[in-house]
């Protein structure tokens, strides 16, 4: 029995990876000298005049021989790692478990005595399984699972403060950098400019120059703008809302609450360009309509609301304003809703959540 | 003229002074900070103060505080503030900051020597020069359709014009910024006048109304 087994499993999986062919030939040569030994055995026994099978002890040793061989040849065969472990134990368990059943089966089956070590040797493996699968378990998962969300939600609150405020420091470095230079370079343009004042063209050559430099840094200045608008830096969400009220082509009210505290860059961003892009669409789409912004803060939720009088009809599934916003929102665990029946009004209502 | 400059980037303040000293203007102290404003301000007594917006230690407005504060210890003390952008907020309060010359420019207009020369005397003076991009934002924004419906008859050259006339420029100051006569600039300023249906009557006051059309009588 024990024999079969180590027959079957044995040389098939040692074979496979490293020294294969070494372990193939340990094995075979283990299994000929054991096959000889019983055989030989055998037919003493058949010379002796048959009687008791006494050769089922020497088979079994055989076996037993075989078997540890074949064991120790898969266990080697065997990935790094605990699994090797529970398989080598559970190989193992197999291998005692028959061994001891093959004794009881030549000894005469006197009551079943192996009981009593398979099941230990039943349970030793139960817990090693239960040790190991332990992360699916329905109790620890869910304990799990919720350690995997605090974390999760922690890094990427993280990293969009992370983001938040690489932006500002990409603007301030445009700021310092680029643009201070194509300013500089702008002045130096206009001193030539006035000392080429009496050869006409050479002096248009350079304003022409200047110009360009001029446009370079207005591109430059709106880049920086929708990145990370510098009054949002300066003075808060309070004075960039209403900045951008100001620059609304649409009469723009804005009702605000004094915030107690800045907020932290990354609500202070999303809020901001929540209320941006709903002034936008209000500029694009309502020629007649005029806006009233609101921020207040509840406990630790920032909320924000912006409604137009005009024609309604927004719908966040159409352009991708509205949609990068919500990705923007929820990224911060926050909630953005767009009620826009035909007809107006349109409100769009964000929640984000802010420490105070 | 006694001026004095505060602007934290070596690069810019050098090329401010050079073309200030260039022109003729006496360049008394320049500073990097705010506190520096105030020290130099009190120091020097200037007439006009240069300031950037963006300055040590925050970077973020310091330099209208500072300006602000250097005019309410120093009443009278004109101040032109440069930055590479506008806020209609922040000419909003260096407006408000008291009754002397005020500018709130872009850096960049620095470059137009001529125009920029002229700005500094215009707040030396007690005016203001209020960049166009300001203007423009105020303009777009405080527009009322009354007056909308006669501001959309005119040409966008004759915007130009107008937007010119608002920042406070002078009819030769909008020729050359525009790049064409003297009679041209006079030819569209009438032809603006007549679009906005303003009486004929004396043109600095009718200047004034157009502006104030177009700034939507901002009250």
């Amino acid at each position: 029995m024990t024999g079969e087994r180590a027959d079957h499993a044995g040389p098939t999986r040692a074979a496979a990876p490293r020294g294969g062919s070494r372990a193939e030939r340990v094995f075979s040569f283990a299994v000929a000298v054991a096959a000889l030994v019983g055989l030989s055995s055998t037919i003493i026994w058949a010379a002796a005049g048959f009687g008791y099978y006494w050769p089922c002890w020497i088979w079994l040793g055989c076996a037993g021989a075989i078997a540890v061989i074949a064991i120790w040849l898969h266990f080697r065969s065997l990935p790094q790692g605990w699994r090797r472990w529970l398989v080598g134990q559970t190989d193992l368990s197999v291998a005692v478990g028959l061994y001891l059943l093959a004794i009881w089966l030549f000894t005469g089956t006197h009551g079943f005595w192996p009981l009593w070590p398979l099941s230990s040797l039943a349970q030793a493996l139960v817990l090693h399984v239960l040790i190991f699968y332990r992360d699916r378990l329905p109790l620890l998962r869910g304990r799990r699972l919720r350690a995997r969300i605090d974390t999760l939600t922690r890094t990427r609150r993280g990293a969009v403060d992370v983001q938040a405020a690489a932006l500002r420091q990409i603007e301030r470095d445009l700021h310092d950098g680029a643009q201070a230079r194509l300013v500089a370079l702008s002045m130096q343009l206009g001193r030539a400019e006035v000392r080429l004042a009496d050869r006409p063209e050479e002096a248009a050559l350079v304003r022409a120059a200047r110009q360009e430099a001029s446009a370079a840094i207005a591109e430059l200045r709106d880049l920086a703008r929708g990145i990370a608008p510098p009054v949002l830096a300066d003075r808060g969400l309070e004075a960039a809302v209403r900045s951008l009220a100001e620059r609304s082509p649409r009469a723009v009210t804005v009702n605000a609450e004094r915030q107690p505290q800045r907020l932290a860059p990354a609500v202070e961003g999303a809020a901001y360009f929540v209320v941006a892009e709903a002034l936008t669409n209000v500029a694009k789409h309502a020629p007649r309509a005029s806006a009233k912004v609101t921020i207040a803060q509840r406990g630790d939720r920032l909320l924000i609301d912006v409604t137009d009088n005009g024609e309604g009809g927004a719908d966040p599934a159409v352009g991708s304003g509205l949609h990068g916003l919500q990705a923007r929102v929820e990224a911060l665990d926050g909630t953005l809703t767009v009620i826009s029946p035909a007809g107006g009004p349109t409100v769009i209502h964000a929640e984000l959540p802010c420490e105070s | 003229m006694r001026v004095v400059i505060v602007e934290d980037q070596a690069l810019l303040r050098e090329g401010i002074t050079a073309l200030l000293r260039e022109a003729g203007i006496d360049v008394v102290a320049q500073a990097e900070d705010g506190p520096g404003l105030l020290r130099i301000v009190a120091g020097h007594k200037p007439e006009l103060a240069i300031v950037d917006v963006r300055l040590p230690p925050t970077f973020t407005d310091e330099g209208i505080r500072a300006a602000i504060e250097a005019r309410r210890r120093q009443p009278g003390l004109a101040i032109l503030v440069l930055s590479q952008y506008v806020e209609p907020v922040y000419s909003a309060e260096l407006l408000d900051s008291g009754e002397s010359g005020v500018g709130y420019l872009l850096k960049e207009r620095v470059g137009d020597v001529t125009g920029f020369l002229e700005a500094i005397e215009r707040v030396a003076g007690g005016g203001t020069a209020i960049d166009r991009e300001v203007v423009t934002e105020l303009v777009r924004a405080r527009t009322p359709r009354a007056a909308q419906s006669g501001l959309d008859a005119l040409t966008p050259r004759e915007h130009e014009v107008l937007a010119l006339i608002a920042e406070g420029r002078t009819n030769a100051a909008i020729a050359r910024e525009l790049v064409i006569t003297v009679g041209a600039v006079e030819k569209h300023i009438s032809s603006i006048f007549a679009k906005l249906d303003l009486p004929a009557s004396d043109d600095d006051h009718r200047r004034v109304l157009a502006v104030l059309a177009y700034l939507g009588a901002s009250g």
